[in-house]
């Protein structure tokens, strides 16, 4: 079998009159990366055209070679892929394992001991192995995320999608999680969204950076955090000149962007810092500030 | 999940018994979570030739027994019928083959079949307007994105949706004509098997409906708009035998077959299959 890949040229998809994506073209191979972005800037249609769960209104998509919009393709491309969507429901009244279990029958896995197995088997990647026997609708949101992580993990498949698989899961199960994940991007495209710059920071060797539907930044995150780097200092006070100000947990405060005044405290920026002065923050601010202080000086 | 193992002076204690009643217990508890060391007390036992016993079998088969979840009765009419197991069970595992569910629509046919067994047209009329209708509203719940999330077209599975959806339909012709037929011999006359051809048709327009609507909208609308066709004629004192009129129950039977054909022609639109017309 050739490399995982996953293609896509000039994508685009609208729903109605909003454009949700226009004007994609990536190229992913075997790896973790990571799709951020702000609420609405198209990180879930995205996995969802990757995910064979929606088709692209413009471009070509190709998941393995396969093109996703001939149905016999498209179940060859289902076959090896595993989905996370956003929301997931269950049944009413399933146990872990009993869905997870029915979600292995809709993949064909058909022989009963190594479908159990199976299960078995990706239930305890996701930490549950002895919550199986439990009610769904008795978990905790960050169980039934698991869960519904679990049933993506089926047949380790060479294309995972992911939108937000670490919502709600407390940090002990996160730090589990990346180590999943990362074994299984060894041979496998791993694609996922999430909010948490330190999942994609601890996972992703590259980083997809979305905003209003359009691709901002794509490469190495290394290369991300190197935008940032002089751009992130520490001060008592939020100082006027940064785009980004936050509280820390020594009490002092961060500040990203903007101009770095003299005998400013640098520190080491993190993705977040990069990810923020990409966003630019409040840009009209900043020009504000700058007039401001030519006013004074 | 941790990193932590029995070692092997706990591991050989264990396997010849010599461990304390306390110990012994915080090492089951141990191997309750760790396949590794399950294998190693496995490998100690045999060697002490206490016991030669595929602990990892014994432990699966014990699984078994607490997680996987038992086939209904359903699930194994079904496979008794000659559906292989685990189509039995993507069938079965609909709720709406809930012994629950299946119970009341049984409870429902049974009271209008005593109604009509009395013999008072009103009887018989209220058997009509339910019969006809109950096989159109479990097929439409056995395969509502609703109802069974795992049908959505968000969780993309190389199962063939269209499959599984004619596959339930026929699993709740196969239920509930008989049952039908078995109640409509109570009752007195032909009448009572007027509803089998309305019943048919329902559950092929629901099919073709679903191309467009949801699944439990179609079902509630035809059955809606039924009751009141039922409730007109008897308004108007017709007799219930005009079900059994030539003219009702050929109409009926182009209905079925109509609305069958619409739905091949548009089964690629099935909500389930939705976004990829």
């Amino acid at each position: 079998m050739t490399s995982a890949s996953l293609e896509l040229r000039d994508v685009g998809r609208s729903f109605g009159s909003t454009r949700a994506l226009a004007d994609v073209d990536l190229d992913l191979k075997a790896g973790v990366t990571g799709l951020l972005g702000p609420n609405g800037a198209g990180k879930t249609t995205l996995l969802r055209l990757l995910a064979t769960a929606l088709p692209p209104t413009q471009g070509q998509v190709r998941v393995l070679g396969l093109d996703p919009e001939v149905p016999a393709e498209r179940t060859g491309i289902r076959r090896q892929l595993g989905y996370l969507p956003q929301e997931v429901g269950f049944p009413r009244g399933f146990t872990a394992f009993a869905f997870v279990d029915y979600i292995a029958l809709l993949k064909e896995w058909t022989r009963p001991a190594a479908r159990h197995a199976e299960v078995r088997r990706v239930l305890g990647l996701v930490g549950l192995s002895d919550l199986g026997s439990k009610r769904i609708r008795a978990m905790s949101g960050g169980q039934r995320r698991r869960v519904a992580l679990a049933q993506a993990l089926l047949g380790s498949p060479s294309v995972l999608i992911l939108d937000e698989p670490t919502t709600g899961v407390d940090p002990e199960q996160r730090v589990v999680l990346r180590t999943v994940l990362a074994e299984i991007a060894r041979t496998s495209v791993v694609v996922l969204s999430t909010h948490q710059t330190e999942d994609v920071a601890a996972l992703c060797e590259r980083v997809i950076v979305l905003d209003r539907g359009r691709v901002r930044y794509d490469g190495p995150v290394t290369d991300l955090v190197a935008q940032a780097a002089g751009r992130v200092w520490l001060a008592d006070e939020p100082d006027p000149a940064a785009s980004v100000s936050w509280r820390t947990g020594t009490g002092r405060y961060r500040n990203v962007g903007g101009r770095v005044r003299d005998g400013a405290e640098h520190v080491e920026p993190t993705l977040e810092d990069a990810y923020l002065l990409l966003r630019g923050g409040p840009a009209e601010n900043r020009v504000e500030h700058e007039t401001s202080e030519e006013v004074a000086s | 999940m941790t990193g932590w193992h029995l070692d092997d002076d706990i591991v050989r204690r264990y396997a010849e018994g010599t461990d304390s009643l306390t110990e012994g217990a915080s090492i089951e508890q141990h191997l309750l979570s760790c396949g590794p060391c399950r294998a190693r007390v496995n490998a100690a036992a045999s060697v002490t030739e206490l016991s030669v016993i595929d602990l990892a079998a014994v432990w699966d088969r014990t699984r078994d027994t607490i997680e996987v979840p038992r086939p209904s009765g359903f699930e194994r009419l079904l496979r008794a019928a000659g559906l292989p197991a685990h189509e039995a069970r993507l069938v079965a595992v609909a709720s709406a083959f809930r012994s629950a569910w299946l119970t009341g629509v049984a409870a429902i046919l049974a009271f209008a079949t005593l109604a009509a067994a009395v013999g008072h047209a009103h009887g018989l009329w209220l058997f009509l307007a339910v019969a006809p209708i109950m096989p159109c509203l479990v097929v439409a719940s056995s395969y509502d994105p609703w109802l069974d999330p795992a049908l959505a077209p968000e969780l993309v599975t190389p199962y063939p949706a269209l499959r599984l959806v004619l596959l339930r339909t026929i699993a709740v012709l196969a239920l509930a004509l008989p049952v039908v037929l078995v109640l409509g011999l109570a009752i007195p006359g032909q009448t009572a098997f007027a509803w089998l051809l309305p019943a048919v048709g329902f559950v092929a327009v629901v099919l073709a409906a679903s191309t467009w609507f949801s699944p439990l909208r179609s079902a509630i609308a035809v059955s809606s708009a039924w009751l009141a066709v039922v409730w007109l004629l008897a308004a108007r004192s017709g007799s219930p035998d005009t079900m059994l009129q030539t003219r009702a129950q050929v109409g009926f039977l182009v209905l079925a077959v109509a609305s069958f054909v619409i739905f091949l022609v548009r089964r690629q639109r099935l909500r389930q299959l939705r976004p990829w017309r």
